[in-house]
């Protein structure tokens, strides 16, 4: 700051900067700017949530089928992960109000590891989804050629294939692939298609593969769009902590000024937050019809 | 205003954040071993019902300590809700419009 000569020596706290008039405005002003940020965030999620909306009251069991096939306990796992992370962020501005350098700097190393983590096993779930045709976008799966023994069996209605047999499947442009049915005949024995269901599910009164397949692409597509979009999140939020990182080792926040800390705090609690809702609308729906077979 | 900034620092302390954590980590527990359970022989939708009250306490938790709304303004309070009053605006407009559509029964499956 530049002293003119008619200045006088006026004490302000060593964290404001010139344009607030004090520390309460500044901490309030930052913090409106930031939840201004989170609100329009939560429209941008809020759109993906109301495509999920639209297509699962449309399509319920091809959704649940989707749903069952991914992997729950890597989902819970990593629901837990980042709720740790959560808690180890909210210790760093703990910490930082406290004038705790060495204590910032370890939480700040545990938010970064448990968020890795989380893209980690991420990308385990990415990759699993790939070797099993999965991937809604022709061409973006691993193929399977169609020379081997595969389909040499008697064909076999789509609500029959049995748990495993699935895997077993011929995509030679790497389409997305999806053969079991089970859910939608279940649906059917115990009426409980709703009638666009029914519509878009069978073909002569018997469920359709193809049909069905189409559906549960559709889960597919928004599990991907939604998980994609979140796991960006994550990547930008590890980006914040590096940056927080390196401030907090030149002893940027002390008591006086930590409002860099408690706003990526914000940020990152805010896609926990995501997470929170991801998690049971994607792995969860259709937990609860496995005991049936489907 | 300074009181305000002592008031910030007060929050709810180490033992509250590790209380908060624990709320966090029953809650995902009890939201997966719910999802097994069949309630929408209940009524249907109940599975999903209570798998979202789960994940809007979860959130409520997050948001009133982790990200220190219970010590915020109330342009802050205001902010947080109003988001979820817009987003339930377009669920509710999106929905009148897809669940009043044709059920497309064209054949006689």
């Amino acid at each position: 700051m530049a002293h003119g000569a008619s200045d006088k020596f006026v004490y302000h706290e060593p964290g404001l900067q010139h344009q607030f008039e004090d520390m309460g405005q500044q901490e309030e002003s930052v913090s409106i700017g930031m939840w201004m940020f989170l609100v329009q965030e939560i429209m941008f999620f809020g759109g993906l949530f109301t495509a999920y909306l639209v297509y699962r009251s449309k399509y319920p069991m091809a959704f649940a089928a989707g749903s069952n096939h991914l992997d729950a306990f890597w989902g819970g796992f990593n629901t837990l992960v980042l709720i740790v992370s959560s808690l180890t962020m909210a210790l760093t501005v703990f910490f930082a109000q406290r004038s705790n350098r060495p204590m910032q700097l370890v939480m700040i190393v545990l938010t970064m590891i448990f968020g890795a983590t989380f893209l980690g096993v991420k990308a385990i779930e990415y990759t699993d989804k790939y070797n099993h045709g999965l991937i809604p976008v022709q061409g973006w799966n691993k193929r399977t050629p169609a020379a081997a023994e595969h389909g040499s069996g008697p064909a076999r209605p789509c609500w029959e294939v049995a748990h495993g047999e699935e895997h077993q499947y011929v995509n030679p442009r790497g389409e997305f692939v999806w053969t079991d049915c089970s859910l939608a005949k279940l649906a059917q024995n115990e009426n409980i298609l709703t009638t666009a269901e029914r519509a878009q599910y069978l073909s002569n009164g018997q469920p359709d593969a193809n049909k069905f397949r189409d559906k549960v692409r559709i889960f597919f597509y928004l599990y991907f769009v939604m998980t994609g979009l979140h796991a960006l999140h994550m990547i930008v939020g590890l980006g914040l902590m590096l940056w927080l990182l390196w401030t907090a080792w030149k002893g940027y926040y002390t008591s006086e000024y930590y409002m860099p800390v408690e706003m990526s705090g914000l940020y990152w609690h805010f896609v926990d937050i995501v997470w929170i809702f991801l998690f049971p609308l994607l792995y969860l729906l259709g937990r609860h019809f496995i005991h049936a077979g489907g | 205003m300074s009181e305000h900034t002592e008031l910030g620092k007060q929050h709810i302390g180490l033992p509250g954040y590790l209380g908060v954590f624990a709320v966090l980590v029953v809650g995902t527990i009890l939201t997966y071993t719910v999802a097994t359970i069949d309630m929408d022989r209940i009524f249907p939708g109940c599975n999903t019902l209570v798998a979202l009250l789960i994940a809007f306490t979860k959130m409520a938790c997050v948001m009133l300590f982790f990200m220190h709304v219970r010590w915020s303004p109330r342009l802050i309070w205001l902010a947080a809700i109003a988001s979820f009053f817009w987003l339930a605006i377009m669920f509710a407009y999106t929905m009148q419009d897809y669940l009043t559509r044709s059920q497309g029964v064209f054949t006689s499956n």
